[in-house]
């Protein structure tokens, strides 16, 4: 089992369209696949059309084993199943702060799921709290999508030297270029000025209207539209990313 | 390994079609749910199974759709191994299969007996989703109709639905299910199991119809002349039972339980004396003793096949092809004596010695009472007299066995045993089980060692025997050598053995036990 999160400080960036979507390629090519949801906004839970049981919150969460098993739905899609989110996790931080390895506790509730799935996904919250250095302890890969801005790339910057400061293995990060427009003198000076990164992944993933549109469709944009130009940049990505991990 | 939920079965009242669907059922959904239809498809399942059953006696289902084979749960019906399966095979053997989990399940259920396709099955599904107020699916509803594939019938023989929940949505299902019982048009939920015996009786099967153990409850207080021929009867049955498998060449254990089910005949008639007319007996005795001769040979070759990888291993790797000669020429042999068995098994005079014996069981005896004294003894008091006497002969004969354990020692005494064992089994309806199954259990161990011994014995004559006959190959010959020599070596480690365990046999405890069985009915 690898576990892949999706990750970055800044909102907005495509983190949600890339777990959807990627755990939906994962799904079909090495399944079966495991989608957990940690924004409480809900956003990946709303595209796969799946709400949290009334009795589930984030202290079930934390508990994990039975009360993470119990509460894990199926997709629509044929070996994908979801933990959908929660609006108590707003309060994730706060809980976790209480637990006594806080870090390490989401990587522990995770192995128990180690032998029904091949790939979880993690769609994170934006922030750089608790949460998200328990996410970083219990991920092989830590994927940060990057729109080329300098906002963005700045706190891209901000996570590597967190990570320095704090002795966390940085190899773990792979930023990949997302949303990009081309025809943007900016997005291109910044590709060209960062592109020589070298854990940057090679794909990039355009800016297409029709990633906005999963949100009427509530299904990943690769089940509906596998020849949108943003699926096929999605399939490449997911080619490269598993061509790495089964290094 | 991913938590699937169950899926619920039920059928509707009267004959249905598999555009059926439970009247008004978007009356019992929650508001804003509705049913989504994915259409029709048609499916051919073929089943298989061993001839006794084994895979369905471990909760297993084989059927093959396409080009796979896949492995269900008897009690669910939900998938748990697959493996790609071309070709159309009528049967086939675990051992064979490509290594995976399903050969592993299948290993585990037999690897001596085939997989035999049982029947072929259409399958007409419609499917619908259900969908709840966010357009998720919640569950998979299908309608099916099935039919056997048979030209005789077109008709399907069963319709029913099958409701599975997605994970996670096992809740709402089961509202639903609860609330869809109370429909009238409703028959019943069904459990998978019933489902599976439905469809095997369609096909003109009845599930666990075969056992080569003796199944019959005996009477204790019933004449023995009359239990003795219903036990003849049983073991004529499993002949009978066995005869087409043979003839078909589908796997050894055919063979085998025919020639047990000769021997158990012989046993009845010759250790329960006094029972059977002595003249019809010596005559029955005498053509038993003739058709079970007739299958000796080829038996043995099924032997040395199914040993042929023991047999292999027993060789460093330089001398195992050659050991291939070696199995060509019994595989060939064996073909032969199959074929004239066969041939036998359809003759005439095959047809008019079963004739002649199903007679004699059916007809009621014309011996005078004084010629069979003990016929009219109760079951029980014959059962406690023969086995106590078979007991005593095992212990008499075990104890003059010398030191040396000759060869001639070691094969008299396998037999007094074997005469004990049939009689143990053939009373065990009779006896309480917790007292028959250690007696069994403990004959069972000094059964094992003494059937080494022989079994090495005859490998080893054979074995000589070829040395002889076989052409100038320097090769097969160092196999043979090779292959004698680890023979001799176990045949000796079951000789030096034999004490050990005869004394654990011929012990205290094992007399209680004895003491214990025939004093408890």
């Amino acid at each position: 089992m690898k576990t892949i999160a999706l990750y970055s400080i800044k909102g907005g960036v495509g983190k949600t369209a890339a777990a959807v979507n990627l755990s939906y390629l994962s799904s079909l090519l090495s399944p079966p696949a495991l989608i957990c949801d940690l924004d409480p906004q809900g956003a990946s839970s709303y595209y796969f059309r799946i709400a949290a049981s009334k009795k589930y919150n984030s202290d079930k969460f934390l508990k994990g084993n039975k009360k993470i098993y119990r509460n894990i739905k199926a997709t629509d899609f044929e070996n994908l199943d979801m933990l959908p989110s929660d609006f108590s996790y707003r309060n994730l931080d706060i809980e976790l702060a209480e637990e006594k390895k806080p870090q390490k506790r989401l990587k522990k509730n995770l192995e128990e799921l180690s032998d029904d799935y091949r790939f979880i996904f993690l769609d994170c919250p934006p922030n750089l709290t608790l949460l998200s250095e328990s996410v970083f302890a219990a991920s092989d890969l830590i994927l940060v999508p990057l729109i080329p801005t300098t906002l963005s790339i700045r706190t891209f910057v901000q996570l590597k030297d967190f990570f320095e400061a704090n002795k966390l293995d940085s190899s773990k990060i792979r930023p990949f270029f997302s949303m990009v427009e081309k025809q943007k003198k900016l997005h291109r000076d910044i590709i060209n000025e960062f592109g020589k990164t070298p854990e940057l992944l090679t794909q990039m993933i355009p800016y297409n209207s029709e990633v906005e549109k999963m949100g009427i469709y509530r299904a990943p944009l690769n089940a509906v539209l596998p020849n949108a130009p943003a699926s096929k940049a999605y399939r490449n990505l997911w080619d490269e990313l598993r061509s790495y991990l089964e290094r | 390994m991913r938590a699937i939920p169950k899926t619920v079965y039920f059928k509707l009242n009267g004959a249905a079609s598999v555009e059926a669907l439970p009247e008004n059922i978007l009356n019992y959904f929650p508001a804003g749910w509705r049913l989504k239809s994915l259409g029709s498809s048609k499916e051919r399942r073929e089943f298989y199974d061993t001839f006794e059953w084994q895979a369905f006696e471990k909760g297993i289902i084989i059927d093959k759709k396409k080009r796979t084979l896949f492995l269900a749960d008897l009690d669910t019906g939900m998938e748990t191994a697959s493996l790609p399966f071309p070709g159309n095979l009528s049967f086939f053997f675990s051992d064979a299969l490509t290594p995976c989990k399903l050969k592993e399940k299948l290993c585990s259920c037999s690897t001596i007996r085939a997989f035999m396709k049982l029947c072929s099955v259409d399958a007409l599904m419609r499917s619908y989703r259900i969908l709840d107020e966010n357009e998720k699916t919640i569950a998979i509803l299908t309608s099916e109709s099935l039919r056997i594939i048979d030209h005789r019938v077109r008709e399907p023989f069963t319709h029913f639905f099958a409701l599975s929940a997605y994970r996670g949505y096992e809740d709402e299902i089961a509202h639903i299910e609860k609330s869809l019982m109370n429909n009238k048009d409703i028959d019943r939920i069904l459990e998978f199991r019933e489902l599976f015996k439905e469809m095997m009786h369609a096909a003109g099967h009845t599930v666990q119809d075969y056992s080569s153990k003796i199944s019959l409850t005996l009477d204790p207080n019933a004449p023995i002349h009359e239990s003795a021929r219903r036990l003849l009867h049983f073991t004529f049955s499993v002949m009978r039972l066995n005869e087409a498998g043979i003839k078909k060449n589908i796997d050894s254990e055919f063979l085998h339980d025919y020639r047990v089910a000769i021997r158990r005949t012989r046993s009845i008639l010759k250790q329960l004396k006094g029972v059977f007319d002595a003249g019809e007996t010596a005559h029955y005795l005498n053509l038993f003793r003739d058709l079970g001769k007739r299958t000796n040979e080829l038996r043995d070759k099924d032997v040395y096949l199914l040993q042929q990888a023991t047999y292999c291993q027993y060789l460093t790797p330089s001398l195992q092809p050659s050991l291939k000669i070696f199995f060509d020429n019994i595989a060939a042999s064996r073909k032969m004596l199959h074929r004239q068995f066969s041939r036998y098994l359809s003759s005439d005079a095959y047809k008019s010695f079963l004739e002649e014996w199903e007679t004699y069981l059916n007809r009621p005896s014309h011996t005078e009472p004084e010629q069979i004294p003990y016929a009219s003894l109760s079951t029980r008091s014959i059962a406690i007299e023969t086995i106590k006497k078979a007991w005593k002969k095992v212990i008499r004969h075990g104890r003059l066995v010398s030191q040396e354990t000759t060869d001639a020692e070691l094969h008299g005494l396998r037999i007094y045993c074997k005469k004990l064992r049939y009689l143990l089994e053939f009373f065990a309806s009779i006896f309480p089980y917790k007292t028959i199954n250690p007696v069994i259990r403990q004959l069972k161990e000094l059964q094992d060692n003494l059937g080494d011994f022989v079994d090495f014995t005859v490998q080893l004559r054979f074995l000589h025997e070829q040395l002889t006959l076989m052409p100038a190959d320097k090769l097969l010959a160092a196999s043979t050598g090779g292959l004698i020599a680890i023979l001799f070596q176990k045949q000796e480690e079951a000789r030096l053995k034999f004490h050990k365990t005869f004394r654990s046999f011929d012990h205290e405890q094992t007399s209680q036990l004895f003491h214990d069985l025939l004093t408890s009915t």
